[in-house]
């Protein structure tokens, strides 16, 4: 075990004043303007990043949320080695990404939910026995490990048929596993959930929340599926617009935005409806604040003595609709 | 050793993954018998009304032939189907995977792909650099060994030449059709080097040189390739893969992963 690591924790991810900006030309509308295109082209810079800051520590699940195009995936990128920065400085266990030394490689791995590594016309174990060999594991370490993962993800049935047979969900099973076969210290998962059925997104998760107790991986996660983060990760990075706006936990994100907690009657009772209920799917639903819940659960026992009640929290995809609705409303007074 | 291990899982996957599309066996079966004929007959056509072409007479061209249809399989099994894998992998985004494995990724993109089923071609070359032999006085053993080592050498300027044309994807991302245009180069090389003349013999010679792999290993089993020519061309051959190399590892470290 390194000693520097035990006695001095270093953040695994320290992540300075990072910023991508793009030249893209603009096109111009019609074929006039696509001939013109061709021969003179004007540029804007598109800032896909713009000054992020965050530290993730050994071991952290975090989830990384925004809209489309808010620059998850650049930074991912940017983190894995793969586009260079702009501006800014990334460390990743202590290595520079952009250099994509060996040494940096063997230690981290970034799985992309719409892109595929696997071989498409022969068997998934032929992929992993070639990253065996590109990884240059010990065949016994390689062993033990494949065996740990195909018990995990339940794979020995589908690890001999060509992968173009597989269905999606086995086909991203067979993916995490080629991600992870040399047994990375961190983990950079972009959608890696995309287009799964709830049940596989379930897998999946189970999957990455045991890598990480496992192995003790670093992992850190883009999903459009709030379940994902919401069952994957307690510390939350929200970019919007290439801005990181948000770093904290959760319960922290919802005091801030929805300090409310949601009243779920699993009945329909229609007295409730003067409380400010309303039925949703034969239930009655509504929402109030921490300090109103209370008193608002005495009214509705007294009314519906029978009816079984729940308190939730608001649900963290409605959450994000608020925080962008809000952050939008800020940009944008008109 | 890592390397030597490397190749051969890179070797293994290849045939696994050519070994699913058996039809194309039989299809290159008929388009290299068609494409030797193809080659083949104008040749005969043209020897119908003349001795010699710039020199050579029709079983000495046959070498010439033979060569050309020796490059055309060799860059067709093991050149082509990787370099075309690398220009869908830059359109795609796929070449990110091969970018962060710890590897160098000119040697593993260069080999992932193999189409075993233009051995065919290669079978036609041999077969018509030996119909040229028949007819002629038997090379010796060193003019035979520079023949082979030349071709080889030849080849791998080849793969140079397409390496730099790869490249330039990196940065235009649709090149399809650039590999288009240097197929229709290559294609000069299946005459003697001697019929061009000036300017267009030194650039297929020294620039693209394809006289150099189809030519030159001609005339060394004729005992006409004087050695420095033969010096020539391994050293363009070098020079071309070095500045291959320099293009790649530029290309890479200003690869900008596709999409998401």
């Amino acid at each position: 075990m390194p000693s520097r690591v035990a006695l001095w924790p270093l953040a695994v991810i320290d992540v300075r004043q990072l910023s991508k900006t793009y030249r893209v030309p603009i096109k111009e509308p019609g074929l006039s303007g696509s001939l013109r295109g061709l021969f003179v082209r004007r540029y804007r810079d598109v800032h896909a990043v713009a000054d992020v800051s965050f530290k993730i520590e050994q071991g952290e699940r975090v989830g990384f949320l925004g809209p489309n195009g808010a620059g998850k995936t650049t930074t991912l990128k940017m983190l894995s080695g793969l586009l260079h920065p702009t501006s800014g400085d990334i460390s990743v266990l202590g290595f520079t990404p952009k250099e994509r030394k060996n040494d940096f490689l063997r230690q981290i791995t970034l799985v992309m939910g719409q892109k595929q590594q696997l071989l498409w016309d022969i068997p998934a174990r032929e992929t992993f026995e070639l990253n065996r060999a590109m990884y240059d594991l010990d065949r016994a370490d390689y062993r033990r490990t494949l065996d740990e993962l195909v018990e995990m993800l339940r794979l020995s049935d589908i690890l001999d048929k060509p992968v173009r047979n597989l269905s999606l969900g086995e086909r991203m099973k067979c993916e995490l596993t080629a991600a992870v076969l040399h047994r990375p210290r961190v983990l950079f998962l972009d959608e890696p959930t995309i287009g799964l059925d709830v049940e596989m997104q379930l897998e999946v998760r189970r999957f990455i929340a045991d890598l990480n107790n496992r192995f003790g991986a670093t992992v850190l996660l883009t999903s459009h599926y709030m379940q994902d983060i919401a069952a994957l990760t307690s510390r939350i990075l929200i970019i919007d617009h290439g801005r990181l706006c948000y770093d904290g936990s959760r319960e922290e994100l919802a005091q801030r935005i929805a300090p409310e907690r949601r009243v779920i009657v699993r009945q329909h009772v229609p007295a409730l409806l003067a409380l400010g209920f309303v039925e949703d799917h034969g239930r009655m639903v509504t929402t109030a604040a921490v300090d109103q819940v209370n008193m608002l659960l005495e009214e509705v026992m007294r009314r519906a003595p029978s009816a079984e009640i729940g308190v939730e929290e608001v649900p963290l995809d409605e959450m994000m609709t608020r925080y962008f609705r809000s952050r939008g409303e800020r940009r944008d007074p008109s | 050793m890592r390397e030597l291990r490397l190749i051969a899982a890179l070797a293994r996957v290849a045939l696994m993954n050519a070994a699913q599309y058996r039809a194309s066996f039989l299809v290159d079966l008929v388009t290299g018998a068609v494409s030797t004929v193809g080659i083949v007959l104008p040749l005969a056509l043209v020897y119908n009304h003349t001795e010699r072409i710039a020199g050579w007479s029709f079983h000495e061209s046959l070498l010439v032939t033979g060569f050309f249809l020796l490059l055309q399989g060799a860059v067709g099994l093991a050149v082509e189907p990787n370099l075309s894998a690398i220009v869908e992998g830059v359109r795609s985004g796929a070449l990110d995977y091969l970018v962060l494995k710890p590897v160098d990724a000119q040697l593993v993109a260069s080999m992932q792909r193999i189409a075993p089923a233009k051995i065919w071609h290669l079978l036609a070359g041999v077969g018509v650099v030996l119909w040229g032999l028949s007819a002629l006085p038997s090379p010796s053993l060193v003019a035979s060994l520079t023949a082979v080592v030349l071709f080889v050498v030849g080849l791998f300027a080849t793969y140079a030449l397409w390496v730099l044309v790869i490249c330039t994807s990196f940065w235009f991302v649709k090149v399809d059709n650039l590999s288009y245009l240097l197929v229709a180069v290559v294609d000069a090389g299946r005459w003697p080097v001697t019929v061009y003349k000036g300017w267009v013999r030194l650039f297929l010679t020294v620039v693209i040189p394809v006289a150099m792999v189809t030519s030159y290993p001609a005339l060394a089993l004729l005992g006409r390739l004087g050695p420095w020519l033969a010096v020539q061309g391994v050293v363009v051959a070098i020079v071309l893969l070095v500045i291959s190399r320099v293009a790649w590892l530029l290309a890479l470290s200003r690869y900008t992963s596709a999409s998401s």
